[in-house]
């Protein structure tokens, strides 16, 4: 009997081993799976697979880029155990922003003075943009840790607060975005008929004629970057303490809350840099756009196997959770699926990871 | 007490059970009679927790049989084995703090009348009676947020109880209390006794198992090593069979204490909620010098460290303290690190380690700025090596620096906790209940830091529920009381009795009844 179970069980043994392996890379694999059923799937009209055609890999790679850029700030967040609702509303906020100092002027009293803003360049816009975006962020992260209330609360509040305001700056119309070749600047004050300055079409643009999304790349960098931070820096070992025992960090002499107020403010700016391209690449500012998008970039932390309570989580994962959404949107478009069935698909893939999570095997200890 | 001579309720046998790569249990034998208080006594990992847990039919999986009056029976689960009358009474106590106390009781057996409605009246008689079975009176309508942690033991005692437990596990129940109130629970153990019911008692306090034991069962390294009449075993064969080897004079050491103070407390006092917590708290301890603070639960040994430590909010907190003759600014825990402090607080999952990191990331989590490149990049080489350094000196048992702290013993990882603050070189140590759930070598082990520590100069206080091993390794013993300094003893001058003493000289009358 004795061996019997030692036989049984060292096959079980194997078993449990092997899909630690598989949970571990979970969103990998996932990545991998749904690419295998797009190619599947794919149509075909005269035997060419449309998934699989060059510009359509191109478009994955740009649509998947905004989601994957929130994503990458999200994980931070997440990790260390908090959310942030309002970035989708931050992206449109930051847009209206862009686009109206992108291209017109505004006669600002200061102090008894008249300053006139706006017309700036790429560059000053991107800045300029990303420290609100950070500045947002440290309300979001410090009015949680000041008033001792769950993120959930501060970005729901902000997640409204940016976008009234996104409306209320652009009196609720898409501020159109006109871009000059270099040399041909915005030539009038405050006008229409004028010219923002070029670079600023980069963000959203291509390289030149190989098609390759600007987007995509600037999502690489940033996953690089982030990626090596969370798993080289002290910053990231951190941020993985603190997600996983905020007292037990905090008495190691790590100021928590001040982290939780450093994620809150790179997710905000990440935000900001997503805003700026959605804006490049739509040719204006709105203040109606990205509705929803915290909710898509949750679902990409989520689908690459981070916690929602803090400690867990990889950029990796994350963007291997970003492509799958997009894939999932592009090969259900590619078949003319509708795309208010396409969102039911995504909330069942949702679930379907949370439930993998859970059949993660535990490890019994003695 | 002679214990009644009939058959076993329960009987384990030849119970083999092993996870991937140990043997957890093998071949144990166990079993235990109506109206018996049976200890089971071991080292951590020695397969107590891994044999309960089989009990309660957590672990499904296992070789051997288990027969319940005689019938052999295989539990599916936890709640199979409550059908089957065995009640587990967990360290980490299974309440709901938000609910009440009769709620507590009959959760998920409420009573309900038409339409679902809760006969809320009819609920608490019922909780009333099963607390007033046990002799105690505890107002069932009271939340559990707002009850000791020696009553909440007793309500999950009472709803053990209302579930018809006959034999009833409980794991080290006393870890949390004080001498009185063990008292309390002895004689409610002695109560259940008496009504036929049978205890398993797990604990490492040695007196306690003497007073209360009438069968002693001894496990080691997943083995049953003895199995006796409490009356036939000593406590040096106890000790014997628990480590499997003799340990005399355990916490002897050397004293090095110097005249140079290194830490001054002035005046600490800390109010919360407007109740003041520590009252004008001085003391001072010299280089080298082990100070011992004693006392009873809720007097203030914890509310004392944490607070020197930067714990709690600058202002809940008054006083002064200065550190090797400077006085220190300690706004929080980074600041006090900043000065030489470390602290290993008494709730080690929860306030010290974070479980699912692997060792180096626990080790070094407090002396992280000191392995740092340029933009806060870790040195990766310099961290793995310190740490395999610390994992040498303090004999951490492990396969490797990349195993999640979760898997170790509580021995092993206490060591974690002292060398994460080993590893910023403190002046002064602050522990809190040092050796709560280690086993005995440990206890041993760790003692034996203190010692080589203090004689390299670090200071020490440490505070402790444990007063045979104040008395054994403090320089000096600090009694608490409600928040202030009731005595204060020289080595050899402290005895447990005027300890007690000193800790239970409230200043009115004592809510402490119950």
């Amino acid at each position: 009997m004795a061996t019997d179970l030692i036989r049984s069980s060292a096959p079980n043994f194997n078993r449990k081993r092997w899909l630690n392996f598989l949970f571990r890379f979970q969103s990998l694999f996932g990545l991998v799976i749904i690419l295998i059923l797009a190619v599947l799937f794919s149509p075909k009209p005269n035997g060419v697979n449309l998934f699989l055609s060059q510009r359509n890999l191109l478009n994955i790679l740009m649509f998947a880029s905004e989601v994957g850029i929130l994503a990458v700030g999200m994980t931070l967040v997440i990790l260390i155990g908090g959310i942030d609702l309002s970035v989708g509303s931050v992206m449109a906020f930051i847009g209206v922003i862009a686009a109206d100092l992108l291209m017109n002027r505004h006669d600002v009293p200061v102090l008894g003075t008249i300053i006139t803003v706006g017309g700036w360049s790429a560059l000053a816009i991107l800045v300029v943009c990303t420290l609100v975006g950070a500045l947002i962020g440290f309300v979001n992260g410090w009015s949680a840790e000041r008033f001792k209330v769950p993120s959930f609360v501060t970005t729901l509040a902000m997640m409204s607060i940016a976008r009234g305001l996104a409306r209320a700056w652009s009196n609720n119309n898409s501020i159109p975005i006109a871009l000059g070749s270099s040399g041909e600047q915005l030539s009038q004050y405050g006008s229409s008929g004028g010219f923002g300055d070029p670079v600023f079409g980069l963000l959203g643009g291509t390289i030149g004629n190989t098609g390759l999304p600007i987007p995509g790349l600037i999502m690489i960098v940033i996953a690089l970057i982030f990626g090596f931070i969370l798993t080289y820096t002290a910053f990231g070992r951190r941020l993985y303490a603190a997600g996983g025992n905020p007292v037990a960090t905090r008495l190691s002499g790590i100021a928590v809350g001040r982290l939780r107020i450093y994620t809150f403010m790179i997710c905000g700016a990440l935000a900001a840099i997503a805003g700026l391209i959605h804006a490049s690449r739509l040719n204006q500012g709105s203040p109606n756009e990205s509705i929803g998008y915290e909710l898509n970039a949750i679902a990409a932390v989520v689908i690459g196997g981070a916690s929602l309570n803090g400690g867990k989580g990889t950029i990796a994962g994350c963007i291997a959770g970003a492509f799958i959404l997009q894939i999932l949107d592009n090969i259900l478009g590619l078949n003319s699926v509708s795309a208010n069935v396409q969102l039911v698909v995504k909330g069942l893939l949702v679930i379907l990871a949370v439930a993998l999570q859970q059949l993660r095997p535990s490890t019994e200890s003695a | 007490m002679k214990p009644v001579e009939q058959s076993p309720v329960l009987q384990m046998q030849g119970i083999t059970k092993r996870f991937p790569g140990v043997t957890a249990l093998q071949d144990v034998t166990f079993s235990v009679r109506a109206g018996e208080v049976h200890c089971l006594m071991g080292e951590n990992g020695a397969g107590k927790s891994t044999l309960m847990k089989i009990m309660n039919g957590i672990y499904t999986e296992y070789d051997g049989q288990m027969l319940l009056d005689g019938h052999p029976v295989r539990f599916a689960n936890p709640k199979d084995a409550q059908r089957h009358g065995i009640g587990m009474i967990h360290q980490e106590l299974n309440l709901v703090p938000e609910l009440r106390v009769y709620e507590n009781i009959l959760l998920g057996r409420e009573s309900m009348g038409i339409g679902g409605i809760l006969q809320r009246r009819k609920m608490i008689r019922i909780a009333s009676e099963e607390l007033a079975r046990l002799g105690v009176s505890i107002d069932p309508r009271r939340p559990i947020f707002a009850l000791r942690i020696a009553e909440r033991q007793l309500v999950e005692v009472a709803k053990a109880l209302s579930l018809h437990a006959r034999i009833l596990v409980m794991d080290e129940p006393t870890s949390a209390l004080a001498n009185h109130e063990v008292e309390r629970l002895f004689s409610v153990i002695r109560a259940l006794k008496a009504s036929g019911v049978a205890i398993i008692y797990i604990s490492h306090r040695m007196d306690e198992i003497y007073s209360i034991a009438d069968y002693i069962t001894v496990l080691r390294d997943g083995r049953t090593v003895a199995s006796l009449p409490a009356g036939e075993m000593s406590r040096t064969q106890l000790i014997k069979h628990m480590v499997g080897r003799d340990i005399s004079e355990m916490f002897q050491r050397d004293i090095v204490a110097q005249e140079a103070p290194m830490l001054e407390v002035r005046d600490l006092s800390l109010t919360g909620r407007g109740v003041r917590k520590l009252d004008h708290i001085s003391f001072t301890v010299n280089k080298g010098e082990v100070v011992g603070l004693a006392g009873l639960m809720g007097a203030g040994r914890t509310e004392t460290l944490e607070t020197i430590f930067g714990g709690y909010p600058p202002k809940q907190r008054s006083g002064e303290i200065w550190i090797a003759g400077k006085q220190a600014r300690i706004q929080s825990p980074k600041d006090a690190i900043r000065y030489g402090l470390g602290l290993v607080t008494e709730d080690r999952k929860n306030r010290s380690l974070v479980l699912g990191l692997p060792i180096r990331s626990n080790a070094t989590l407090a002396a992280l700025r000191d392995m740092l490149l340029p933009f806060g990049v870790v040195v990766r080489r310099r961290e793995r090596t310190a740490v395999q350094v610390k994992i040498t000196e303090l004999d951490i048992r492990t396969p490797g620096i990349e195993v999640p702290v979760a898997t170790l013993s509580g021995g092993n990882q206490q060591k974690v906790v002292l060398a994460k603050f080993l590893l910023t070189r403190p002046k002064v140590l602050l522990l809190d209940e040092p050796t709560r759930g280690i086993d005995v070598g440990a206890k041993a082990q760790v003692y034996q830091i203190v010692g080589q520590l203090a004689k390299q100069g670090t200071a020490f206080v440490i505070a402790s529920s444990e007063m045979p091993e104040l008395l054994a390794v403090c320089d000096r013993i600090l009694v608490l009381c409600e928040g202030r300094v009731t005595a204060q003893f020289k080595r050899g001058e402290a005895t447990q009795e005027a300890i007690l003493e000193a800790a239970t000289r409230f200043t009115e009358v004592s809510e402490m009844s119950v």
